[in-house]
């Protein structure tokens, strides 16, 4: 059972895990998505070079970026900045999980940052996207 | 060949609070999809999800390099401008830098995403694989 709080900059550790729930890559996740960024690419509904449909290299970012989620309530936060690693395709079926750690916080010009490190992964453990991102907390 | 500086394509994309809310999910209590909430949290309407503008490079790299991107690519943004339904985004990129990793050449790419003012609302670069076509 996980007991929810509010998340402040105070509260906040660096060092703190974050798991997410496993999340199963629908076709429907897809079709979404390729409709939400306006990309409908063939690779995404057909064939692909890596065999069969595969699904946007991005699609699970928010996966990662909600990791806070599984421990937090959470306001409102501003995205700061991304990096991402596509390290293998990610394709409809797969059961998919990330990982985190909130590796600093500091504060600018009187604003409170967060950055997390993760990686997402299948459900065998292999390492489809790795990356890194900084997010500012809202004070109230 | 010297591909440095090679502009590539552009893409245009408009943003709808409808495409908004199916990357988000609608939820109240969201700057993303509660225009209430946004306006208690300072801006004028809700906004996009700033990983929208990453999903735009991701689409742009993907028709440069292909495989190359979805396997092996990097991406790396800086969100410097709130984005609102309403807005359109064109999203650039400019080959900045080549450099060989293993038998493939890591092609750096510059990109930033514009909306319709002419202000940058996302910078960063973007890489991904090259790999010699095989020989037949």
């Amino acid at each position: 059972m996980i007991e929810f709080r509010p998340l402040t900059y105070e509260t906040l550790k660096v060092g703190e895990e974050f798991v997410s729930d496993e999340h199963l890559v629908t076709p429907e996740d897809i079709e979404t998505y390729a409709f939400a960024v306006d990309d409908h690419h063939p690779w995404f509904f057909e064939d692909s070079p890596f065999g069969g449909p595969i699904a946007h290299p991005t699609l699970l970012g928010n996966q990662a970026l909600r990791l806070r989620h599984s421990r937090y309530i959470v306001r409102a936060g501003l995205h700061a900045k991304m990096e991402f690693e596509f390290l293998e395709p990610i394709r409809q079926g797969m059961r998919v999980r990330s990982r985190g750690t909130v590796v600093d916080k500091y504060e600018r010009r009187s604003k409170p940052y967060m950055v997390t490190e993760f990686v997402t992964e299948d459900e065998k453990g292999t390492a489809l996207v790795r990356g890194r991102f900084t997010q500012m907390l809202f004070r109230n | 060949m010297n591909t440095s500086g090679l502009p590539l394509p552009s893409l245009q994309k408009e943003i709808s609070q409808r495409k908004i809310d199916a990357y988000s999910v609608v939820r109240p209590k969201s700057i993303h999809t509660d225009p209430d909430w946004a306006r208690q949290k300072g801006f004028r309407a809700p906004l996009a999800q700033a990983m929208m503008s990453t999903a735009y490079v991701s689409e742009l790299m993907t028709r440069f390099l292909g495989a190359g991107f979805v396997r092996g690519g990097t991406l790396s943004m800086i969100f410097i401008k709130p984005v609102y339904a309403g807005d359109r985004l064109t999203v650039h990129g400019v080959v900045k830098e080549k450099r060989l990793e293993g038998d493939a050449t890591r092609i750096v790419v510059e990109v930033w995403c514009e909306n319709q003012h002419g202000e940058k609302t996302a910078v960063g670069t973007a890489s991904g694989l090259q790999r010699p076509e095989p020989r037949t």
